[in-house]
């Protein structure tokens, strides 16, 4: 039973903190229940359902803090799990960034469940399997592949009276292609919170053209080159920008929105000192993410139970908004920004963040390009320098020549440098955005794209 | 006297005068204009971007007056003769056809500049090999040769301490080398062709708003090479 009602819930969070003795008491309740069916070599190789329910409890003692996690849900073990959390506490020393907990908050529906993903069955995790593995074996291809689904619940309940709860399902599915020589490699991923919207063998046909068509890659030097990123290329890239857009890292001077002291110039001490506000991409460059977003909703309030709602980061190429922890948005003077909750654990989930885009599909981009390269994928990516946010990867599965508005023929892979910040300059054309991990990312067309060195993968 | 004084008083006083060719071009009021020479054999039309930051360089840093459009003409064709600077590249086969033999060696003999650019970065590739016998056919064996690394070239504007290295030499095209040296045609002591086999072209082949995103500009030693090519 790792899918609780509201009620449910807040039965059985209403219980735990009867137990607290604590000054502050916050419960985060989570569970989920996950099915998965993994294949290769064109064959199922296995599958399985996961299933979970995790209490987690912190008590505060004026400033000192304690966490203690449990999954028994009987009365003796929700006191005993208070209770350590509080032992815990007591123990801890002062946190010197300690923050109050919040008191009850106002949250908005957010479209994030669907009965189609959380009812889906091992048969049909099969067929789904099959709709993959059979065009790929008519083909004479090898397929490997993996769909996940997972349906889950989040309640946090406190002290004062907060109470947060939400249903999310979502599926997500990968596949890669290979001719039997191992020469020809084809890639595609889909994900969605519903699941009936999953076509495998659409996305399989997708990785078979790849995979066919990446047969027998010639070499092209490298050096700067137009390119055509398909979503799943620039998606880790802009994502990784996001996720280092912290208002705290930029304040102190860690990140590409640190502001520099000009000459002459001291930045005070306790104001921030970033580079919010300042034009640093290209126009047509708005990112914000919306938990109510119809294509990648997400829970409409963030770990800490705070309420969040659509947030711009960035805005017509403008650095809007950063965001911040409670203690650094009290510190410095400025406003709270949470980002919405995407998961427990270290790793959590995907910020589902959307990135405008244009009208035309990748076609349409690949059409009007005179000479340019078309990557499908990027992996491997590696921080070179924090400031800059100069990365380094590579390319796989189908990398292909471009000229006069045709794709010509398929290429090695590329080892890259390069910042998404110059990515972001060097925009000659956005196309239609289209889901990928969580986000919505358009096609990008774009100028003098640093490919440094060739890569022997396929 | 100086380069240019020298090829337009040769043009002048040769057998081109009578044939109408234009010694300046029209309306022009510049020192310089980039000519970049297409050739019968090869691929001429390489690095199509960096003719513009050369030039952006040429305005940002010199006070030459710098005719802002590229000009692509053949090497065949007696209207390169006028050129102060010309710059011919490629990654394929160079082979002169009569004309282009006989307007290359007319021009460089006459006091000209062609700054020739190997786009394999190779030392053996086919654009270096076939080159490099073209020149030792037309001015002997010995005559295209290594420059010293504190040669005038290196601080004709900016100072080098030799030819600045390009991003792609190591990246797996080309020989893999470092080339530490260029090499050059000297004529009366004043370099008349410089042979880079680094791949300037590709290093400066990138577009004009992304100037602002280098440490350091990397089309300075251009403007030591025009300025070279100008006033020595």
């Amino acid at each position: 039973m790792a899918i609780m009602t509201e009620q449910e819930a807040k039965d059985l969070l209403t219980r735990a903190l009867s137990f607290s003795q604590a000054d502050e008491c916050e419960c985060n309740l989570a569970g989920n229940n996950q099915g998965n069916i993994r294949y290769a070599r064109n064959t199922v190789s296995t599958a399985g359902e996961v299933s979970d329910v995790t209490l987690v409890v912190q008590s505060s003692f004026g400033q000192k803090v304690g966490t203690a996690t449990i999954n028994e849900f009987d009365d003796a073990s929700l006191e005993k799990v208070v209770r350590r959390s509080e032992e815990l506490a007591r123990l801890a020393p002062d946190n010197p960034e300690f923050m109050s907990i919040l008191g009850p908050q106002e949250y908005t529906d957010t479209p994030t469940w669907f009965d189609s993903t959380a009812s889906v069955t091992p048969e049909q995790r099969a067929e789904f399997a099959d709709a993959s593995i059979q065009p790929s074996k008519a083909n004479d291809l090898v397929a490997a592949g993996y769909l996940e689904e997972t349906a889950s619940f989040i309640a946090i309940m406190n002290s004062k009276g907060l109470f947060a709860y939400n249903t999310a399902t979502e599926a997500n599915f990968t596949v890669t292609i290979r001719t039997e020589d191992g020469k020809g490699s084809g890639w595609a991923a889909r994900d969605y919170n519903d699941v009936s919207k999953l076509d495998t063998g659409a996305a399989s046909a997708v990785a078979i053209k790849k995979a066919t068509g990446s047969r027998d890659a010639r070499e092209m030097e490298p050096g700067k080159y137009t390119v055509i990123l398909e979503p799943a290329a620039s998606s880790t890239l802009i994502g990784n920008m996001i996720g280092n857009m912290g208002q705290r890292q930029a304040d102190e001077g860690r990140s590409f929105l640190s502001r520099k002291a000009k000459e002459g110039e001291t930045l005070p001490e306790d104001a921030p000192r970033n580079r919010a506000g300042e034009k640093m991409f290209d126009e047509r460059v708005t990112i914000f993410t919306d938990p109510a977003h119809p294509e990648v909703p997400s829970a409409p309030f963030g770990g800490d139970g705070a309420a969040v709602g659509k947030t711009v980061w960035i805005d017509k190429g403008v650095v809007k908004t950063l965001p911040n922890s409670r203690y650094w948005a009290k510190k410095t003077g400025m406003p709270y920004v949470p980002q919405p909750f995407t998961g427990g654990g270290i790793f959590g989930g995907n910020l589902p963040w959307v990135m405008e885009g244009g009208d035309k599909s990748l076609e349409d981009l690949i059409a009007g390009t005179r000479r340019g390269v078309l990557v499908t994928r990027t992996w491997y990516i590696r921080q070179v320098d924090p400031q800059s946010l100069l990365y380094t990867g590579l390319t796989r599965d189908g990398t292909f020549y471009i000229e006069d508005g045709e794709i010509k023929f398929p290429i090695k892979n590329f080892r890259f440098n390069e910042s998404p910040i110059v990515m972001l300059n060097n925009i000659e054309e956005l196309g239609k955005p289209v889901r990928i991990n969580g986000s919505l990312v358009p096609p990008m067309k774009l100028r003098d794209f640093t490919f440094s060195s060739l890569s022997d993968a396929v | 006297m100086k380069r240019r004084q020298l090829i337009t008083t040769a043009l002048a006083a040769g057998a081109l005068a009578g044939l109408g060719v234009p010694l300046r071009a029209r309306g022009s009021d510049a020192d310089f204009y980039f000519t970049r020479l297409s050739y019968e054999s090869g691929d001429w039309d390489v690095d199509e971007r960096a003719p513009s930051n050369i030039l952006n360089a040429l305005i940002e840093y010199t006070t030459i007056r710098v005719d802002l459009t590229e000009r692509v003409i053949a090497l065949a064709d007696p209207a390169m003769l006028g050129s102060p600077f010309c710059y011919l590249a490629g990654r394929r086969l160079l082979r002169f056809n009569h004309a282009e033999r006989q307007n290359f060696e007319t021009y460089v003999r006459n006091g000209g500049f062609v700054f020739i650019d190997d786009c394999n970065h190779d030392i053996d590739g086919l654009f270096a090999r076939s080159f490099e016998e073209q020149m030792a056919e037309i001015f002997g064996p010995d005559a295209l040769a290594k420059i010293p690394n504190d040669h005038a070239l290196y601080s004709s504007f900016f100072e080098f301490d030799g030819p600045p290295r390009t991003s792609q030499e190591l990246n797996g095209w080309g020989d893999d080398l470092v080339h530490e040296y260029l090499k050059a045609i000297e004529i009366d002591g004043r370099i008349a062709v410089l042979y880079s086999n680094k791949d300037y072209g590709c290093e400066w082949d990138y577009d004009f708003r992304n100037k602002r995103f280098m440490v350091n500009d990397n089309t300075r030693f251009a403007v030591n090479i025009v300025v070279y090519a100008m006033t020595s």
